[in-house]
């Protein structure tokens, strides 16, 4: 009872800060619009369809019967139902009103049930979390998530809010499966097997399914390739090493060849090769290239089936300019041993123009080892002469440590009694201990205290302890557990301490695993993951190369990186000098200065360019388009979602078609297609506030550039296309004029900064915490959000401040 | 329970040299004309709606057929289920009363539950294979299977599964092909011998696993408290899993042909990814090692949805969402037309596949009832739902004929109906009133 009432105040309390349109008093505003238009057939005298206004609760919350009513309303309302034709009309202001006000009484319903009291509910290791502590956990880099189902999404779109996360029958079973998969491979019980080593240094197997029409050679321009193969000696599980001597032949003008490494087999005429890494060779003189890996992750060959044996290795160079391919020439080709006639053969020329890789030659070791049983065996399975002596009290020791690491805190002696049992209850079944340990550390790894981050609760909120803060800390910013240094930093009772804490996350940040926390937060906050739900369409942008997209991904993380980290200005998300390009990407924008590989640099942005921020990055752009045109309503919400948290309602349900089949309609310019929809009062309530925004920016194609026309398909018209100006002039809600890109950047900068470092200060907050944030949590979001605004939009200070925050430190 | 077959089945095994009580074994039932066939059901969903408006020339693309009653003519949209149809029915004019006044996108999650899923009341109700699972899935090594492109649960009114427990709780979608043949024929590792006692080892784990959570539990906050028993609930079931594999460990996984299968299908290759789930839910009917699928084949949400695009990868022109809104446009109603056309393409050739499969005295099809369609009609639009109902005819449909109902009939008949002919003992489902009598034998 004592919580109804406390959301109840609760509720009273949302008009104090609502974003939105201020809300309005029932009884002088509301109530007077219903007992104009309403009640005399929904009132005292009359209840139509049983509906009566006068009494109806305005306590949503309490009353769910009443809150249909109202909801039920709404939708009447919104579809021009009622009043009906025949009573007078309600006027825009009086509807405007009703549909606000129920609005905002259902949302805050919908809010207050699904409180948290501002406290984060206990929360699983989402999918990407899973799969570094389990690496770093098991010391082992592989796979673990190859079965788990994809995450759900909280409503703003974050991936690990504790409340969405969910756990299921089958999930669990998997991660079951998965931890059994990697303690096998983490402990060893065979003897140390035979160590195989193999150098290269030419091709020495002809597969036309691997080469895919190249040439062989050692020489890798776009068309040769460099395919090796070993018949019989290679290992079928463990880490594997392949050394790669190369150099490169390096063009003026041109960029870093790329090399890449594909291992798999052949079958007839498929061959299943995965992609083992890529790499830019970038000096001329001869280096080596190394990559590490496990031998199981790749598609092996069976050994049994004898007609195709052997592993491939292949290597190519990515490296192409896109200008026409050289002819092919004729050659001969030296007889085979025992035949007579010489054969001819077409083959790739050298393109001396463009940048190309010489191998020297290519060296492949596994299983690769330092000692047997290897480390990670060794760092959970500790040599002790306990072993000998006291079977059981070693398996003891063992769990004890692992599960120390896996929970995140220190474990009482207790707590490992229940994984012992089943160790006593699976060793006399199996020969040997690894077997029979395996187990119960698998079942370490289905315990809640390892898949979830456990905060017991206290009737009130209460400070984290040290090991509960170092574990949130670890998965803010790492995306895993805690390391060495921040356990003993926990061990020994530092990490209350404000000052010390804020030299953590500097620590921490500089650490190059932050990149797990710029990519997580990136990727949630700004949903660039959009550009691979859209599928570029050829016919309207020919020169589109699909490859583009993990580029354009990478570059709003980039970016965010390089302010995160040189202690940039939030702001430059708004508008910057510069940007973060690899070569295919300044290549695409246009730019004549550009780096030289697939790493991402820092370029200077000149003064008339119409990039800077985040809005002209071409996984905004992409990512908010259809695939054909910009697709200006979705990147409006886009904006008033992401960058000022200010997201416009969903789309109310039967929402009527634009009665638009007349061509007239489908050749008119996209403004004056919206302008036309917002005549219908239903759309124009949201739209008038959204269409705007992404007019603005309608000078982009969905390919991310510039354009001053858009190609456009004549309406029924079999593929006739037609060209139309770009219009970019509008009026932002609020009477603001802008035409275009440069004028939006500069309102957002001058008038709603603050609102944007408001939303940044709530995003960072909500992933930081991994729930959504409420009521409660206003206060904070005020302070820091001053802080923030004082501090100059200083991103860093931003998550250092984010972490000494109350909400941060208590559950 | 089939008590007499269960009895013959013993029998059987009995005189083969093998003493153990075994679960019901479809693949084994060779002579079986007499004994009674299993009741299987799939559903496969499909988001925005179909083409509806088109004039003139666009007439033909309109989804839902000329005249009605038997003498209907299929336009070109469903005209890939000609051929079938003597085993099916088309139904216009339904709807979920519950969602009629939801988002317009918000449907999909309450299109097999009928639950009301708007304001505060967020929680979903069991769905209809679900439910059939509680009766049916008892006989066969895997309850039930739930697909989908997307993968996963989504998100609370966008969600990418079709199916929920009797808690309302969403049950992740399989995606990946590989994941669904393995789980269904894959080849488990290690000898019986060494399953049997991983197997008996993990029934010990999860007995420990949840004495320990328990104890857990207790030291959580409610609201945490509420979200740990999802956890709880889990071990619980996958405890019942196990046992299930340990009483099916005698009985090898029945072993397919994978020849012409996609498993490394995904989001890049539509066609192949969507044929090699149908075939994938074929083949688990055919094996008898499920008989209940469900497939979304795309959610609504453009934020999570992989499939949105699918339409433009294999040619369609645009995503799918804009398909939907572009229908009244001129020429959307032959673009969105198309696009309901390939998908009819795909689901009649699921159908045929289980119409040409001998079972019993019929086929396959004869005793899987599937239901195909959306829960909008057009985009944004709760009414009206786009239907096929298939199969079954030896479950007790009478199929043939174009209905139309009025909303005082709610959508939830076809599902009591289902029901009823897969012979589930439930008074009703959801918020139904009745049959459908018209296609009832």
């Amino acid at each position: 009872m004592k919580l109804a009432v406390a959301i109840l105040s609760a509720i009273g309390l949302f008009g104090a800060f609502a974003r939105a349109e201020a809300p309005f008093d029932y009884g002088s505003e509301i109530r007077p619009i219903l007992e104009k238009h309403c009640f005399s057939c929904h009132g005292p005298e009359k209840q139509k369809n049983d509906i009566r206004f006068d009494t109806l609760s305005i306590d949503l919350l309490e009353d769910s019967a009443a809150a249909e009513t109202w909801h039920d309303t709404l939708d009447v309302l919104t579809f021009d139902e009622m009043p009906p034709e025949e009573e007078p009309r309600l006027s825009d202001e009086e509807r405007q009103a009703l549909i606000g006000w129920i609005n905002h009484e259902i949302e805050a319903v919908v809010k207050a049930k699904k409180s948290t009291g501002g406290r984060p509910v206990v929360r699983r290791l989402n999918r990407r979390e899973y799969q570094n502590t389990m690496t770093d956990l098991l010391g082992i880099e592989t796979q673990y998530t190859t079965s788990l189902p994809p995450e759900g999404l909280s409503e703003d779109g974050f991936k690990n809010n504790g409340a969405v996360l969910q756990m299921s029958a089958m999930q669990l079973e998997y991660l079951l499966q998965e931890a059994r998969q990697g303690l096998a491979k983490a402990i060893v019980t065979k003897p140390e097997p035979p160590v195989y080593r193999h150098l290269l240094k030419e091709s020495n197997a002809k597969v036309n399914s691997a080469a895919g029409g190249r040439t062989y050679s050692n020489t890798l321009g776009r068309k040769q390739l460099f395919l090796g193969k070993i018949l019989e000696e290679y290992p079928e599980e463990g880490e594997f090493l392949v050394r790669i001597r190369a150099k490169a032949h390096l063009v003026e003008g041109e960029g870093y060849p790329r090399m890449e490494l594909g291992i798999g087999y052949t079958v007839g005429s498929n061959s299943p090769i995965k992609v083992a890494s890529e790499q830019d060779v970038v000096s001329g003189e001869v280096q080596a290239y190394e990559f590490r890996g496990r031998i199981e992750d790749f598609p092996l060959p069976d050994r049994q089936q004898g007609k195709f044996p052997g592993l491939l290795l292949r290597v190519t160079n990515l490296y192409d300019d896109g200008s026409p391919l050289p002819k092919q020439e004729t050659v001969v080709v030296k007889p085979a041993e025992g035949k007579r006639k010489a054969k001819t053969a077409k083959v790739w020329p050298e393109e001396p123009h463009l940048p190309s890789i010489e191998i020297e030659s290519i060296e492949f070791v596994g299983p690769v080892f330092q000692s047997w049983p290897p480390k990670h065996h060794n760092a959970i399975l500790f040599p002790s002469n306990q072993r000998k002596t006291d079977e059981r009290a070693y398996a003891g020791e063992v769990l004890h440590r692992f599960m120390e690491r896996a929970f995140r805190r220190p474990v009482e002696k207790g707590e490992v009694v229940p994984y012992l049992r089943l160790f006593d209850q699976v060793r006399p079944t199996v020969e040997s201990f690894e077997v029979a340990i395996r187990d119960s550390l698998a079942m370490v790894l289905i315990s809640p205290d390892f898949l979830y981050l456990v905060e017991p609760s206290e009737e009130t909120k209460r400070p984290l302890n040290d090991w509960e803060i170092a574990s949130r800390l670890s998965y803010f910013l790492w995306g895993t557990l805690p390391d060495e240094r921040l356990r003993d930093a926990a061990e020994q009772e530092r990490l209350k301490d404000p000052k010390y804490l804020r030299r953590v996350v500097t620590a921490m940040l500089e650490d190059e695993r932050s990149w797990n926390f710029v990519d997580q937060f990136v990727d949630q906050w700004l949903d660039v993951g959009a550009v691979d739900r859209v599928a570029v369409n050829p016919e309207y942008y020919p020169d589109w190369n699909d490859d583009l997209k993990p580029s354009i991904r990478e570059e709003t993380k980039h970016f965010f990186a390089e302010v995160l980290h040189r202690k940039m200005s939030a702001l430059n998300f708004l508008d910057s000098d510069f940007a973060m390009v690899n070569r295919p990407l300044a290549r695409h924008y246009g730019w004549e200065a550009s780096p030289r590989g697939m790493d991402f640099e820092r370029v200077s942005l000149p003064e008339d360019s119409e990039r800077g921020g985040l809005l002209t990055q071409a996984s905004i752009l992409l990512g908010h388009s259809t695939g054909e045109d910009s697709h200006p309503v979705l990147r409006a919400v886009w904006l008033r979602e992401r960058l000022l948290d200010d997201p416009p309602a969903n789309p109310p349900p039967n929402v009527p078609g634009l009665d638009a089949e007349n061509p007239d309609f489908a050749r008119l310019p996209v403004r004056e297609q919206l302008e036309i929809h917002r005549e219908q009062a239903a759309c124009n309530d949201c739209h008038r506030s959204i269409d705007p925004w992404g007019i603005a920016m309608e000078s982009f194609g969905a390919d991310g550039l510039f354009r001053t026309e858009i190609l456009r398909k004549e309406p029924g018209g079999k593929g006739k296309t037609f060209r139309q100006p770009v219009v970019t002039g509008t009026t932002l809600p609020g009477g603001a004029e802008i035409d275009g890109m440069e004028d939006l950047k500069t309102y957002l900068l001058e008038e709603k900064k603050e609102q944007f470092g408001r939303a940044l200060v709530t995003k960072i907050l909500t992933y930081a915490l991994g729930r959504s944030l409420e009521l409660t949590d206003e206060e904070t979001i005020e302070r820091l959000t001053d802080d923030f605004i004082e501090h100059d939009y200083q991103l860093r200070h931003l998550v250092q401040e984010v972490v000494v925050s109350e909400a941060f430190l208590t559950k | 329970m089939n008590k007499p077959w269960q009895l013959d089945r013993r029998t059987f095994l009995r005189g083969a040299g093998v003493s153990l009580s075994l679960p019901f074994l479809e693949c084994m039932s060779v002579s079986a004309a007499a004994t009674p066939r299993p009741k299987r059901f799939c559903a496969v969903y499909f988001p925005y709606g179909v083409s509806m408006n088109g004039k003139d020339e666009n007439a033909k693309w309109r989804w839902f057929p000329e005249g009605e009653g038997a003498d209907y003519r299929f336009n070109e949209s469903l005209k890939p289920l000609d051929p079938l149809r003597g085993n099916l029915t088309v139904l216009g004019g339904l709807s979920h009363p519950n969602g009629r006044s939801i988002g317009g996108h918000d449907t999909a999650d309450i299109w097999l539950t009928g639950a009301m899923l708007k304001g505060a009341q967020m929680t979903n109700t069991i769905s209809l294979d679900q439910l059939a699972a509680e009766h049916l899935g008892e006989e066969t090594r895997f309850r039930s299977i739930t697909l989908s492109n997307t993968g996963g649960v989504g998100e609370v009114t966008r969600s990418s599964t079709l199916s929920y427990t009797r808690t309302g709780q969403p049950i992740p979608a399989i995606n990946q092909p590989r994941l669904v043949y393995n789980r269904l024929f894959g080849v488990e590792k290690g000898s019986r011998e060494e399953q049997r006692s991983q197997l008996g080892n993990s029934r010990s784990m999860l007995d420990l696993v949840l004495e320990h959570s328990k104890t857990v539990r207790t030291r959580l906050g409610k609201q945490d408290q509420e979200k740990f028993d999802e956890y709880l609930a889990s071990v619980r079931q996958i405890e019942q899993r196990v046992e299930r594999s340990e009483q099916w460990l005698d009985i090898p996984k029945p072993s397919v042909n994978a020849t012409g299968l996609h498993l490394d299908a995904d989001d890049s290759t539509p066609e192949e990814l969507m044929k090699t789930m149908y075939d994938l839910m074929f083949l688990a009917f055919q094996t008898d090692s499920t008989r209940l699928a469900t497939y979304q084949l795309d959610n609504m949400n453009g934020a999570t949805s992989i499939a949105g695009k699918f339409p433009q990868l294999l040619g369609f022109g645009k995503s799918s969402h804009s398909l939907a809104h572009g229908g009244n446009k001129a020429g959307g109603a032959e673009a969105l037309g198309k696009w309901d056309q390939f998908r009819a393409q795909q689901f009649s050739y699921f159908l045929q596949r289980l119409q040409d499969t001998p079972e019993g005295d019929g086929n396959l099809l004869d005793h899987t009832i599937v239901m195909y369609g959306s829960s909008n009609s057009n985009t944004h639009n709760n009414r009206n739902y786009p239907t096929v109902l298939a199969g079954g005819s030896k479950l007790g449909l009478k199929h043939g004929s174009y209905l139309r109902y009025g909303e005082d009939t709610p959508f939830a008949n076809v599902h009591q109906t289902i029901l009823n002919r897969l012979e589930v003992p439930v008074d009703g489902f959801a918020d139904s009133s009745g049959e459908l009598a018209e296609i009832v034998v």
